[in-house]
């Protein structure tokens, strides 16, 4: 199978064969085609070349679900197979159904539940149920866990192992080789829109996978110097709101010269806290930079002016104006401090440290790869003179060489005196990174952990809630 | 890109041309004209003799000052639907103001059109406030104002401020000092035809060289990104509605001081909305606004000859406005709702 | 006693008559806009129906066939729309300036084309007094009717589905665009027996200007009403007693021209006391382009 995107092969020569009654797993980094591929075999998209064959019908749950917020849970399961009564919707009949789905399959939910009051575990259970009552003989699962915390992840995979016995062929998308190693028995390595491996998960490791993967070794991160880090950002009882993440009581503080990494699942309070110390949303307790109170009606652009930088986690519409050049998007975030005559200078600065392709000021952003953006948004965060530095999800969808990229540059701006605070829903950058572990989970900060103590077992417990 | 733009640029522009040449004919020849004779009177009465090219200009100074406005709304991100009742408005309050407060010759002008200016300004700052305030659809804020705005200076003209004699809707007859100098004998055309090029220059500077032309730009593109770099939406907003609608109150100022010399209620047959097309045809771009406006101007004076003349009635040209502004839609779609 | 009990009933029915193309034009609006299309050219197909509905009836001297037209000619235009809001993904609003340009104007071109005289058509067969009533009871009717279709049938179900998320929709196997197209022409249809009201039940001739901007106080009805069938009708309700009162309130030496503004006030204030309060439709107004 073949697919372009514009000047993108996004998937070039493949086969795959999934098998009755199995777990197949398809591997890659960011950009290498999985998604794409799970896409051609659904039918959402075209192939320009090739066939797809199922036995039967396929479904496909999206990593982006695919909810109408503003509707109930059974209008969104039976959306277009709604059981009719004369001319209206047999709404009894559409409650039962869900209901016995949810029974069946072990996924209750309550069917007239609007589903943007739900949490986003119950909201992937809505997804599900909508493909499972088409009775799929194929399931793909596009980063099915990519929002759920440890213990949620195995009762999904428990509710997947359940559909495999049933006889259905599950593909799982996915980069988490530990999920990988623990659920499935086939698997199928992509780079670069190709099949680079494939074997059967019983006669294969993490670290091959992962190599086939990314075709070679990690690029290692920079070194660490010893810092002696003082207090820059103290918050005491902060607590905020933000569109719908909340944040309750946050106490701890972020020192200059040191990587403070917030480790949580996406939805637990991040955005709030994010929010709150850049500006954008109000706040109550106490927060204060450098042993400056900072008000809670403080504008954006003050806390810009004190030397406080976000690199947001949408760069696409929080950080760029897509269809303006390099030059102008560097100058974003310093337009009132950098005079015009000095763009240009700026942007050269920009691409030349931060290896941006192409090396061209007059680029237009929109066209640039997601990882030449980050490092486009990163890099003009970093040489704007920062003094603390929130780093949301700095990597997130962007490929491994420029994902090192931005950690080394984190690293070396933490080398030089500048405090960040590192807030990912990919514990392997927190671990990688950062100095001090605090983790959230439903809003609240429930345990801290320094980088020699570092428990993985235990901070993917308070993760998920438990104490 | 910038070759995407160029060839996108030349279909619209042939969209264009179609619907005027193809509409138009259409309409001619329900009209029982051909379109031979349809066109020829248009183009004949646009730029026949001297005085007819003045008056093209002068059509084509009354369009160019509320599309400059509305140009600044959009780029900021806004519709400003109610350049027709700014336009209104700045043309009575420089009425007024000249006709009440006479001063000698050099400071009576800049006075009339700084009147002019401030009270549209004051109009759009409405609904730019009650944008950046309660967060209300300037599009529908500005439509209730500019029905607003025509009965307010309906009510101002004829009641308290009525003119002795007049059955009229108008204010007094301007004095000498304050109207605007006539730049041919015999035509209507005045200073203010340049003053417009200046704006337009004016303008495009502010935008693509200072750096609120690039905050206002930015918050109209991404304004998620921009309120993170620091930029205040709800002042933008609120300028750039204040922009807007002061430019468009300066058309109305200069109708006022230069073609009519007095404030007349009718004074404007649309050239608050037949702007918008201006606009959209122009890119959204102020120099490029000009050649726009130029191309309206045409429709707009040969149109009228073209009723005379060829017994076509004028109504075909905003018909085939409307249909243009239906085309040109698209230009205004910000890149932001990309979502790649 | 008797004589001020007549004219509270008489407001009363004066306040019907007003807000019955209120009515009409915001139903309109209100299932488009659930579409997820913003129609700002209801004017446009207000001004349609009445005016095709009016030459129909000259020249067949039915007013019923008259109506008829100006149904499918408000229809028609609001196909326009929907392609270019659906097909070409233009800025709705912008489009549906341009329409109710256009409208105007060939409203106009076509008043000189018809009667050889500009400003306002000949007298034509209406519908009368009965046609009249008739027509105010439908657009309550037409209230409950949409209420039910967009919260209780499949394709209102769809309806809204495209509404607040056309790319899930499609997921679920609806063709989003084709469903926003439909209902964009329903409602104008259902619109543009407002404008059959004015020319024809209202009246029996067609002027120019006779709509007079009603299609914009039907929006600001629809953002009243919350998006709603029942609530837009309420707030035209509303907006028509405004509309109503102006008689008397002119009788009691108030300008006529605070009269006339008095919806267009009412609307503002609604807007910034409202905005943030209310929502839309989630994809409202937003091109849904298919990837």
């Amino acid at each position: 199978m073949r697919r372009r995107f514009g000047a993108v092969q996004a998937v070039d020569g493949v086969d795959l064969e999934l098998q009755a009654g199995e777990i197949h797993a398809l591997v890659g980094e960011n950009g290498a085609g999985k998604s794409t591929l799970a896409a051609i075999a659904y039918g959402a998209v075209r192939a320009d070349e090739g066939t797809v064959e199922a036995v039967g019908v396929v479904g496909l749950v999206h990593q982006h679900f695919k909810l109408i917020d503003r509707l109930r849970v059974w209008e969104n399961v039976l959306l277009n197979r709604e059981p009719r009564k004369g001319w209206t919707i047999d709404v009894p009949a559409a409650r039962a159904r869900v209901r016995e789905l949810g029974e069946r399959y072990g996924l209750a939910v309550d069917p007239d539940a609007l589903v943007e009051t739900l949490p986003v575990g119950i909201k992937q259970r809505v997804e599900l149920l909508r493909e499972l009552d088409r009775e799929p003989s194929v399931l793909l699962l596009d980063e099915p866990t990519a929002s759920l915390a440890p213990a949620e992840i195995a009762s999904f995979f428990t509710t997947v192992q359940g559909l495999a016995a049933r006889g259905t062929a599950v593909m799982v998308v996915t980069h988490k080789l530990a999920e990988v190693i623990a659920y499935s028995q086939a698997v199928t390595v992509m780079r670069h829109g190709r099949v680079v491996a494939r074997h059967r998960t019983a006669d294969t490791s993490a670290e091959e996978i992962a190599r086939e993967m990314v075709g070679g070794e990690l690029p290692p991160l920079a070194e660490r110097a010893a810092t002696a880090p003082r207090p820059l950002l103290e918050l005491h009882a902060l607590s905020a709101q933000s569109g719908g993440s909340l944040l309750a009581e946050a106490t701890f503080s972020v020192g200059a010269g040191e990587i403070v990494g917030v480790a949580g699942v996406e939805g637990n309070g991040q955005s709030a806290l994010v929010d709150a110390i850049a500006g954008l949303a109000p706040f109550t307790g106490e927060l204060s930079f450098d042993g400056d109170a900072l008000r809670a009606d403080e504008t954006p652009a003050a806390r810009l002016a004190r030397g406080i930088r976000v690199i947001p986690q949408d760069r696409l519409h929080e950080a760029l104006v897509l269809d303006w050049t390099v030059r102008d998007n560097v100058a974003l975030g310093r337009q009132r401090s950098l005079p015009l005559a000095k763009f240009d200078a700026a942007a050269r600065e920009v691409i030349e440290r931060f290896d941006v392709r192409p090396p061209n000021p007059d680029a237009i952003v929109g066209a640039l790869s997601g990882g030449n953006q980050q490092k486009i948004v990163v890099g003009r965060t970093l040489l704007s003179a920062p003094r603390l530095l929130i780093a949301y999800q700095p990597t997130r969808g962007i490929d491994i060489g420029a994902a090192a990229l931005v950690q080394s540059r984190l690293i070396e701006a933490r080398n030089a005196g500048v405090g960040v605070l590192l807030i990912s829903f990919e514990l392997d950058e927190i671990f990688a990174c950062a100095d001090r572990v605090l983790v959230i989970a439903g809003g609240r900060f429930v345990g801290a952990f320094d980088r020699a103590g570092i428990d993985r077992g235990r901070i993917g417990a308070l993760m998920a809630g438990q104490r | 890109m910038k070759a995407a733009l160029r060839s996108r640029g030349a279909r619209d522009l042939l969209i264009v041309l179609v619907l005027v040449f193809g509409v138009g004919s259409l309409a001619m020849l329900l009209a029982h004209v051909s379109p031979i004779d349809g066109f020829s009177a248009l183009f004949d009465g646009a730029f026949g003799t001297k005085e007819e090219i003045a008056e093209t200009l002068v059509q084509t100074t009354n369009l160019l000052f509320p599309a400059l406005g509305i140009a600044i709304a959009f780029r900021a991100g806004l519709f400003n639907i109610g350049a027709e009742g700014q336009l209104i408005l700045g043309g009575f309050a420089a009425g007024w103001v000249g006709a009440e407060f006479p001063l000698p010759g050099i400071l009576a002008i800049p006075m009339v059109l700084l009147a002019g200016f401030v009270a549209g300004g004051i109009w759009g700052a409405i609904p730019g406030f009650m944008r950046a305030r309660f967060g209300a659809n300037e599009v529908i804020a500005t439509l209730m104002l500019n029905v607003v705005a025509v009965l307010l200076a309906t009510y101002l003209v004829t009641g308290p401020l009525m003119q002795a004699g007049g059955g009229a809707q108008e204010t007094a007859i301007l004095p000498k000092a304050a109207q605007l100098g006539d730049l041919m004998v015999d035509s209507r055309l005045t200073w203010a035809f340049p003053l417009a090029l200046v704006a337009a220059f004016v303008l495009r500077w502010l935008l693509q060289r200072t750096i609120f032309g690039y905050e206002l730009r930015a918050a109209g593109e991404a304004p998620e990104a921009a309120k993170r770099a620091g930029i205040d939406l709800g002042r933008t907003a609120l300028v750039a509605m204040a922009l807007s609608g002061a430019m468009a109150g300066l058309g109305g100022a200069t109708i006022v001081a230069g073609v009519l010399h007095r404030f007349n209620v009718g004074l404007s047959p649309g050239y608050g909305f037949i702007g918008i097309a201006v606009a959209l045809v122009g890119n959204l771009d102020p120099l490029w606004i000009c050649l726009a406006a130029l191309g309206f101007g045409i429709l707009q004076s040969g149109g009228i000859a073209m009723q005379a003349e060829a017994e076509v009635p004028k109504q075909v040209v905003s018909l085939v406005t409307g249909l243009v502004i239906i085309a040109l839609a698209g230009r205004r779609v910000v890149a932001a709702r990309r979502t790649t | 006693m008797n004589g001020s009990l007549a004219a509270i009933v008489g407001l009363l029915a004066l306040t019907l008559v007003k807000a019955t193309p209120l009515i009409y034009a915001a139903l309109g609006g209100v299932l488009s806009e659930r579409s997820g299309v913003v129609n700002i050219g209801l004017e446009g197909i207000l001004i349609a129906g009445a005016f095709t509905g009016v030459v129909v009836s000259g020249a067949t001297g039915s007013p019923l066939l008259g109506a008829l037209a100006g149904v499918i000619a408000g229809a028609l235009l609001a196909a326009l729309l929907a392609y270019a809001a659906t097909r070409l993904a233009v800025d709705q609003i912008v489009a549906g300036t341009g329409l109710n340009i256009a409208a105007l104007a060939a409203a106009a071109f076509g008043l000189v084309l018809v009667y050889h005289q500009p400003g306002a058509s000949r007298e034509v067969p209406a519908l009368g007094q009965r046609g009249e009533d008739v027509l105010i009871v439908l657009a309550l009717v037409a209230a409950v009717a949409l209420h039910v279709v967009l919260a209780r049938t499949p394709w209102g179900l769809r309806v809204r589905a495209c509404g607040e998320d056309p790319g899930a929709a499609e997921s679920a196997g609806i063709d989003a665009l084709r469903t926003r197209f439909t209902a964009v022409v329903i409602g104008g249809a259902i619109a543009a027996l407002g404008g059959v009201f004015l020319s024809l039940a209202e009246l029996d001739l067609y002027s120019d200007g006779m709509t007079a901007g009603r299609g914009f106080i039907a929006l600001a009805a629809v953002i009243f009403g919350r998006w709603t069938p029942l609530g837009a009708t309420g707030a035209a309700i509303f907006f028509g007693f405004f509309a109503a009162l102006q008689f008397s309130l002119q009788r009691a030496g108030v300008p006529s021209e605070v009269m006339q503004a008095l919806p267009y006030l009412a609307a503002l204030i609604a807007l910034a006391g409202f905005a943030g309060r209310v929502r839309a439709p989630k994809s409202d107004g937003v091109p849904y382009v298919r990837p």
